[in-house]
Parts: C-alpha cells; structure tokens; sequence
C-alpha cells in the first residue's frame, strides 16, 4: 500500500519526536519530583506547603492549560521559548506532581521504625535518606512510576495542539494532506501502543530485577 | 551487680513529662540508672513504658523535666536560662551513648546482615570496609550469628532478626543499652535464645534498661524492677522483693494476671 511508502519517514520522525520529548520531560520530572516530595518532609511550614500547593496545582490542571499558560503566557515573564522546548518544560512540570504524589507514598510505606534505628546509631539524616531510605523507595515505585511515565506519554498527544511535531500531529497533518482519517490515526495509535508496551515491557524487567537482587 | 548506692547514676531523669496532645503520658518519672544496672520496666498496655523509653533516647521529646547522661542533658541546649531543641548533630552526640532494640527489629531489609551491623561503623566511625566488617563479625559472634553474616533480614528467623539487631546496636559500643520489648514480636520458642543473648551482655557489666512482659527475665537477671501503671512509677525496688510482696494493690493484680495467664 502506498500510504504506508509515502508516510512511513514522516509518522517515524513524529514517534521519535514523542519519544525524545517524553524522555526529556521525564527526566526532568523524576528529579523535580522527588526534589518536590523532599520539601513535603522539611521542618517548619512554608517549604512542605509550598509543595503540596505545587503538587495540587499540577494535579488540578490539565496538561493543555499547563501548555497554553507556559507558550502563550511564558513571554509575558520573559520565558521565550520554542514549542518543543515548552512542551518538554510543561509535560515535565506536570509529570513532577504526579510523581512527588508516588515517591511520597514510597518513603511513607517504609516503616518509621527503620528510621529511628538508624538515627539511634547516629546515621545523618542525609545518609539514611541515601543509604535506607531511597533504595527501598526506588523498587516500591518502579511500577507506579512506569505506569506515570506511560500516561506521560498519552499526555504528550496534547503537545500537538501548541504546534509540537510529535506522533498526533503527524497524524492530524497526514489526514489534512490525504483526506484519509482512518489510516493515519490507525497508524498513530499502532505506534503509541508499540512504545507503551516497550516501556511496559521494560518496566516488568526492572521489577523482576529489583526483586532478585 | 548490685548498684552501689553512692555510685553517682549513668542515667538521671527528673520529673519526666510528655504530652501527646492533650493526654498526658508520662506525668512526672524519677529514675536513675547506675552503671551495669539492669533495669526492667513493667506495666500495662498503655502505661507509659515505650514512651518513657523513647524519651530518654529522644525519638520523642519531652515536654518538661530532664535526661541526662552522664550529666549531659539529652536533647535540649540551655542557653540564657532558655531550652532549645538540640540540632541533629547535637542529637547524635547526645545520642552516642545509647545502643537501642526494638520489638520489630527495624533491620533494613534491603542491606545484608553484615550490611545492616556495619553500616553505622562506615558512616558514623568512617571506618573502612574491611575494620568495620571485622567489628561486625566479632558482633555477631557474639550474638551467635556470625554463619548468617551474607543472609538477608527475611531468610533469617525472628530470633535471629532480633540478635541481629542487638549486634548492630552493640557494633557502636553504646553505654547503655535500650530494649523495648524485644521478644515480644517472637515466637515463644524464639523467646529464649534473645533472653540468653540479653543475660550473657547483662553478665558482661552492660547497663540496660528493658521494657518487657518477661517477668522470669525480669525476676532472674533484673537488679531494680520498675512498675508503671497510667504514666506513673508505681513501685520499684528489687526484683525479689517486688514479685514476692507488692506494696500496691495495681502491682499485686496486675502480677495476678499474669500469673493466671500464664498457667
Ligand atoms: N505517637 C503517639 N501519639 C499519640 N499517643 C500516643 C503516641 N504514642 C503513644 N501514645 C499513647 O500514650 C500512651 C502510652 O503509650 P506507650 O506506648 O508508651 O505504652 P506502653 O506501656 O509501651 O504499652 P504497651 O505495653 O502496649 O507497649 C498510650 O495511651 C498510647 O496510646
Ligand atoms: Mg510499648
């Protein structure tokens, strides 16, 4: 079928750009995310509120006002940048939230008492966090956490709509050109699935990982 | 060993009080604790006992009165006639001096036994891999654990978790020992072997302080027997004396119930 000839380069160069899009937002939202779940457990009050208003506004929002907010209101505070860099930015604050919200429930499923048993043998709170605390974290959250990254994905469709050339816009742009609608977004929705069941599939070999050691 | 009288106390707590909320837990505890003195508090569900024993440690704080070790205040700075909470490096300092067993053992699972005993000896000591391990061995050793050093937490038995434990605290060359209610969490035909590890430290001049429910222990290697009874200390005194003829009518059922429980 020609379809599949003519358009294969094009809907190729949309999936590599969700999938560098994705993995850049990732990795900006699993270190913020984490950054965000640290200040939750700072003493006083400003920091911890501070960051749950940060998760609760992540959470609350859609990802596309997120977009429009950072792309149309971004220049307004000085923030100039192009589409993809915005997407990456607004996919990766977004995916921040959502993983404070699992890392959060990580540290809070460690029981308390391996704690005070580290600090009763005088082990800095920044070694425990190190040493005890995150590697157990890490392996409790590796599901949820691919789960997230797979919505991540799903997310970055809305990217299309500030004009990002990821997979969905290919689609749209495809069907515009061809005035086909169902091979296109046929083809869009194969290539989705392909890449989240990779993931999945990484996911499940990192779990089984964990668990053997 | 039989505290001398004269001996000026390890451990001196004055007018202990802790709040949680609005009920008041611990409502004014006088003890002291003199070196190689074995301890042992008893009382009811409720009465106060983990609380008494976390404070002393300060995994809580208390509200008013006085730790001190050694006459070092434990937790608290005065400065100017003010209290303020000791930092975190203050708190470790302070806390040098503790070694503490929990009923659940709170071994990190993830760390392997020699993990789990070394891991403070390399942090806190900055001790190399192969002096810390030689400590560690020499721990478990001790608490007959040395053939499990490479096991992990979950291959290993309650008991052994517990000893573990014991060792991993130990490993710091505390002062004082800490137990609350350490085999409390076991299996009774677990029970023995932590109680032979506890006799054999408390033989060794170890000073300890031990919550327990275990009043054979408490009868047998105990030289005071404290009881509390609704965040107070009802009664103490030898053991001997205290099992045999209890001045208080809330110490005397409540060894009535035990007794009856545990024919
Ligand atoms: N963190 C806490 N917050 C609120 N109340 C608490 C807390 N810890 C203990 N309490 C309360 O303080 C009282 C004394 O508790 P504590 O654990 O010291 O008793 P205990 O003598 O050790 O009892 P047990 O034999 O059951 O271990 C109880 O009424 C308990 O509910
Ligand atoms: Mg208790």
């Amino acid at each position: 079928m020609s379809f599949i000839e003519t358009y294969t380069p094009l809907l190729l160069s949309g999936l590599w750009a969700t999938i560098r899009i994705c993995f850049l937002a990732t990795l900006l939202a699993l270190p913020l995310g984490l950054g965000v779940t640290l200040l939750l457990r700072r003493p006083g009050r400003a920091l911890p509120a501070l960051a749950r208003l940060y998760v609760e506004v992540m959470r609350g929002t859609p990802i596309l006002v997120v977009l429009f907010l950072l792309y149309y209101g971004g220049p307004s505070i000085g923030l100039v940048l192009e589409a993809e860099p915005v997407g990456i930015l607004g996919l990766g604050l977004y995916g921040a939230g959502y993983f404070a919200e699992i890392f959060r429930a990580g540290l809070q499923s460690i029981p308390q008492g391996q704690r005070e048993a580290a600090r009763m043998l005088g082990i800095p709170s920044w070694r425990i966090l190190l040493r005890i605390e995150l590697p157990q974290m890490l392996r409790l959250v590796t599901p949820p956490v691919i789960n997230q990254i797979i919505v991540l994905i799903k997310e970055s469709a809305a990217l299309s709509i500030i004009t990002v050339a990821e997979l969905t816009k290919i689609g749209a742009q495809i069907a515009n050109e061809t005035f086909a609608v169902i091979e296109p977004y046929l083809a869009v929705a194969l290539l989705y699935w392909l890449l989240i069941e990779l993931i999945a599939l990484a996911g499940h070999w990192l779990e089984r990982k964990a668990k053997h050691g | 060993m039989k505290p001398e009288a004269t001996d000026k106390p390890l451990i001196e707590i004055r007018n202990l009080r802790k709040r949680f909320g609005t009920i008041e837990v611990l409502k004014g505890i006088d003890l002291a604790i003199h070196r190689s003195e074995v301890l042992c508090v008893i009382g009811p569900s409720g009465s106060g006992k983990s609380t008494l024993l976390r404070s002393i440690a300060f995994l809580e704080a208390y509200d008013e009165g006085s730790v001190t070790f050694e006459d070092r205040l434990i937790g608290y700075r005065e400065e100017n006639g003010r209290r303020r909470r000791a930092g975190e490096r203050e708190l470790n300092a302070d806390r040098s001096g503790f070694g503490m067993v929990f009923q659940h053992f709170h071994l990190w699972p993830h760390m392997s036994v020699m993990e789990n005993v070394t891991e403070a000896l390399r942090v806190v000591k900055a001790l190399g891999r192969a002096e810390a391990e030689q400590i560690g061995r020499e721990m478990l050793d001790k608490v007959g654990i040395a053939a499990h050093a490479a096991k992990y937490p979950e291959q290993l038995s309650g008991g052994q978790k517990q000893r573990v434990a014991i060792a991993r605290a130990l490993a710091m060359k505390p002062r004082v020992m800490l137990f609350d209610e350490p085999t409390s969490a076991l299996d009774p035909e677990l029970v023995g072997e932590v109680l032979a590890v506890m006799k054999q430290l408390a033989q060794e001049g170890m000073t300890m302080m031990v919550v327990t429910h275990e009043m054979g222990f408490a009868a047998h290697v105990a030289d005071t027997v404290v009881f509390m009874d609704q965040g107070r200390i009802v009664e103490r005194g030898d053991p001997g004396a205290t099992f045999a003829d209890p001045k208080s009518d809330r110490l005397r059922q409540f060894l009535n119930t035990w007794r009856e429980r545990s024919i």
